[in-house]
């Protein structure tokens, strides 16, 4: 392991402004105003990075992914060569983000979430904001997510969204945007957690220069609303566990992170038995009662007498158990309907009509399918739009407008027309850039992924998963098409 | 501790130290029929197997016993559920489903071990076998010595220990109830190599200086306190580690303590031939009697049902 900060010694070549030949093009860009200009929150950032030879910087990030590799942070592949683990490609640039921004931030996510979590709660008991005709109830009932066995159920609290990962992006003008909910089971928190320790060991000195508010508490803070949603029925010392598809599911390293960091069971479907309403696990000494838990398995795999039959990730029972209020499931079953891409639409509808308040966070413009102006919108200027069906995620069965082929667009007006209510249309967003460091300074397309909380308040922890497009040119941030990781700080003032 | 996770660290380390035995198991015939004539190598190389339990799976994929076959069979044939390769594997597949429970050490070295043995390549195994197999029991004493010296004291290392010290006992066993009786009439080279297929000869040589003699091998094997692979050893150690589990395991504290009683009460120069089968025979249905308790005790946990539903759980 290399000195995390070694001293500037005399033989330290003298400083070169940083990004002196980076061009930060017609996006907005995070770091750079212009050329050789970096904005006010980056100079202290720019300038040391600038102290630093290529050769440093490259040890640096050597140091940086040994700690990954050995840690066997990442996802493992499984082939020929069997158990090679990959890691999440990880940048040291971080990604800055000055107080005030975050305020605002921060403000629009906590508003948007309890909006959300009080539109299931509404949608899955009284459903009034469909009687009192504020959004459509076909789009509702018929979305794929919408889970009937959930009218009526009671979850502790109210709350049905515990953790919710909302991805935010920046328009060419550096306008904050949301670009959807994750409601079911997001995933990145360790990654957040992993990026700040690993740049902490490496850039110890930057942090001493800036003042970044930590993300460590998250785990405490996500044990806190587990403990917080409890059934009332639950005695004694609590239960909770982690519930996770297994070893080979991709995000098997995160579960077990998770658990270990709040100091609860990690288990699987077949480690649960359900008896007369109440979920146990087996143990060594016998069954044990278990209250809270946190599950990392979707909805149609939770328990196959209701859901899935062919499910063995579940457990047999554990619906029932949750309707009779003996246990507490996070996130609730049928958190999906809401981060649905069409119902995505109406969440400022939602915040107007539970909070009396406008929201405090724009989101992109949506053209519906199921709308007939819109339709005739959507299949009129398909060259210019973003394309999604509503019920799939990870960047599958998207057309990007600008970019695609009339053939393209002759097919995916054929299937708009087959079943309009599956696609959404979005104007095509230029997403903000941030420098990535290979070799040299490059431009990277990015967006953020901050982690919501909600047990009885809802919070945010300052920061989140950044994920940057390491492909040249690319607008796509996903792991799987090549996307990498930044750390991310949220500055005192 | 979740039950799952107890059999998986169990298996875990019981898996490994099989993969150690049979290299040893192998090495040891291997080499001692290189410069010791035997009138029937075949019979050897069958001993061999019967000692493992895998005579009739070998003769369902070769026919004949072939130094090769036999080293194929061993160390990676697909069929054989115990070879080398296959142990390794299902090590790694156990631990990797609690690598939270134990140390980063032990799960690089058993990386390493399975690196080992998924990338040499066969053709150099089958021509100078011994170095790889050497490497397979270093890799794993480096992984108990690691376990050792970075796991906490705890349930998770009791549950390994139970898994390494249970395996051991059974193959030590195992080598002495077919070895044994090929001791009365056969030649005195077959004492070192019943010594040191357990991993003893040093040791018995350290104790004692003596002429060598059959009955003093088998009461060493099977009863010395003090050598890490003989039976008692073994199961002493099983009953510490069940103890410090404790919880549901009366049945199962009962048949680890009738195997040490039934081990601690013989006096092995003083039985006949017959009556040393017998005790040889015990000792391995103890140790495979406290498998299947240790199994009831902690792996299955079922619901114990009231009422009429405890019929029909019982049924199935």
């Amino acid at each position: 392991m290399l000195d995390p900060d070694p001293a500037p010694t005399s033989a330290t070549p003298p400083s070169r402004p940083l990004g002196e030949t980076y061009d930060p093009g017609p996006f907005y860009d995070e770091m750079f105003e212009a050329t050789g200009k970096p904005r006010p929150h980056y100079r202290a950032l720019a300038g040391e990075l600038g102290r630093l030879s290529f050769e440093e910087f490259e040890e640096r990030r050597h140091a940086v992914e040994l700690s990954f590799v050995n840690q066997g942070i990442g996802f493992t592949v499984y082939g020929q060569d069997e158990g090679i683990e990959r890691i999440f490609p990880f940048d040291l640039i971080p990604r800055v983000i000055p107080s005030q921004e975050w305020e605002v931030l921060e403000r629009g996510l906590i508003q948007r979430v309890r909006a959300l979590n009080l539109f299931l709660d509404d949608i899955y008991r009284e459903q009034r904001i469909v009687r009192d005709g504020r959004i459509p109830g076909e789009l509702l009932f018929g979305a794929r997510h919408f889970v009937r066995e959930m009218v009526g159920v009671d979850p502790p609290g109210g709350v049905y969204a515990h953790v919710a990962g909302v991805d935010v992006i920046r328009n060419e003008r550096g306008e904050y945007l949301v670009l959807e909910d994750n409601l079911r089971v997001p995933s990145g928190a360790s990654y957040m957690l992993e990026n700040r320790a690993a740049m902490k060991r490496t850039f110890s000195k930057l942090f001493e220069l800036h003042g970044v508010a930590g993300v460590n508490h998250y785990p405490q803070e996500l044990l806190a609303v587990l403990n917080a949603v409890a059934p009332p029925s639950a005695r004694g010392d609590l239960t909770v566990v982690l519930l996770t598809p297994g070893v080979h599911n991709a995000a098997y390293y995160e579960h077990s992170f998770l658990a270990r960091q709040m100091g609860i069971e990690l288990v699987e479907g077949s480690d649960l038995v359900c008896h007369e309403d109440v979920v146990y696990m087996r143990t060594t000494r016998g069954l044990q009662r278990v209250d809270v838990i946190y599950r990392r398995v979707d909805d149609d795999y939770l328990d196959p007498l209701v859901f899935r039959r062919d499910s063995l990730l579940g457990a047999a029972g554990l619906f029932n158990a949750y309707r009779a209020g003996n246990v507490a499931i996070a996130n609730a079953p049928g958190t999906g309907v809401a981060d649905d891409k069409a119902v995505y639409a109406y969440v400022p509808e939602m915040i107007r009509y539970y909070l009396s308040e406008e929201p405090l966070l724009p989101q992109v413009k949506t053209y519906l399918g199921s709308d007939e102006t819109d339709l005739a919108y959507i299949l009129e200027h398909l060259g210019e739009l973003v394309v999604k069906t509503v019920n799939s995620s990870g960047g599958y069965g998207m057309l990007i407008g600008p970019g695609s082929s009339s053939k393209e667009r002759t097919a995916y007006k054929r299937r708009i027309k087959a079943s309009p209510r599956d696609f959404v249309a979005q104007p095509t967003i230029a997403l903000s850039r941030l420098p990535i460091y290979m070799e040299e300074l490059r431009p990277a397309h990015i967006d953020l992924r901050p982690f919501v909380l909600s047990g009885r308040i809802t919070t945010v922890v300052p920061g989140g998963l950044t994920r940057a497009a390491l492909r040249a040119g690319s607008l796509v941030v996903n792991s799987s098409q090549g996307g990498g990781s930044k750390d991310t700080w949220v500055l005192h003032d | 501790m979740l039950s799952r996770v107890a059999e998986s660290l169990f298996w875990g380390a019981r898996s490994i130290e099989r993969a150690e035995n049979t290299s040893r198991l192998f090495d040891v015939s291997f080499h001692g029929l290189l410069d010791t004539p035997v009138a029937d190598p075949e019979q050897e190389w069958s001993d061999l197997l019967r000692a493992i339990g895998r005579d009739e799976l070998f003769r369902e994929h070769f026919d004949d016993y072939t130094p090769r076959a036999v080293t194929e069979f061993l160390l990676w044939h697909p069929a054989n559920p115990d070879s080398v390769t296959a142990s390794v594997a299902r090590a790694r597949e156990n631990f990797r489903g609690v690598r939270e429970q134990i140390s980063s050490e032990m799960w690089e070295h058993l990386n390493r071990l399975h690196l080992l043995v998924s990338r040499t390549r066969h053709s150099r195994v089958l021509d100078v076998p011994h170095d790889f197999l050497v490497r397979v029991r270093e890799g794993s004493h480096a992984f108990q010595g690691v376990t050792k010296a970075t796991l906490s004291r705890g349930e998770a290392f009791e549950f390994v220990e139970l898994g390494a010290h249970l395996e051991r006992a059974d193959a030590t066993a195992r080598v002495l109830l077919t070895g044994v009786p090929r001791l009365v009439d056969g030649p005195g080279g077959r004492l070192w190599s019943l010594l040191r297929s357990c991993g003893g000869f040093e040791a018995f040589r350290r104790n004692q200086s003596e002429d060598v003699q059959g009955e003093r091998v088998v009461e060493f094997l099977l009863l010395d306190r003090s050598f890490p692979r003989s039976v008692l050893f073994c199961a002493e150690r099983c009953l510490e580690a069940v103890r410090f589990i404790s919880g549901n395991s009366q049945q199962l504290e009962r048949a680890v303590g009738m195997l040490v009683a039934r081990l601690t009460f013989a006096d092995v120069p003083q039985l006949d031939p017959p009556s040393l089968g017998t005790l040889l025979g015990d000792a391995l249905g103890g140790v495979h009697a406290v498998g299947n308790e240790i199994s009831d005790a902690y792996f299955e946990t079922r619901v114990v049902l009231p009422g009429p539903y405890a019929q029909q759980q019982q049924q199935q």
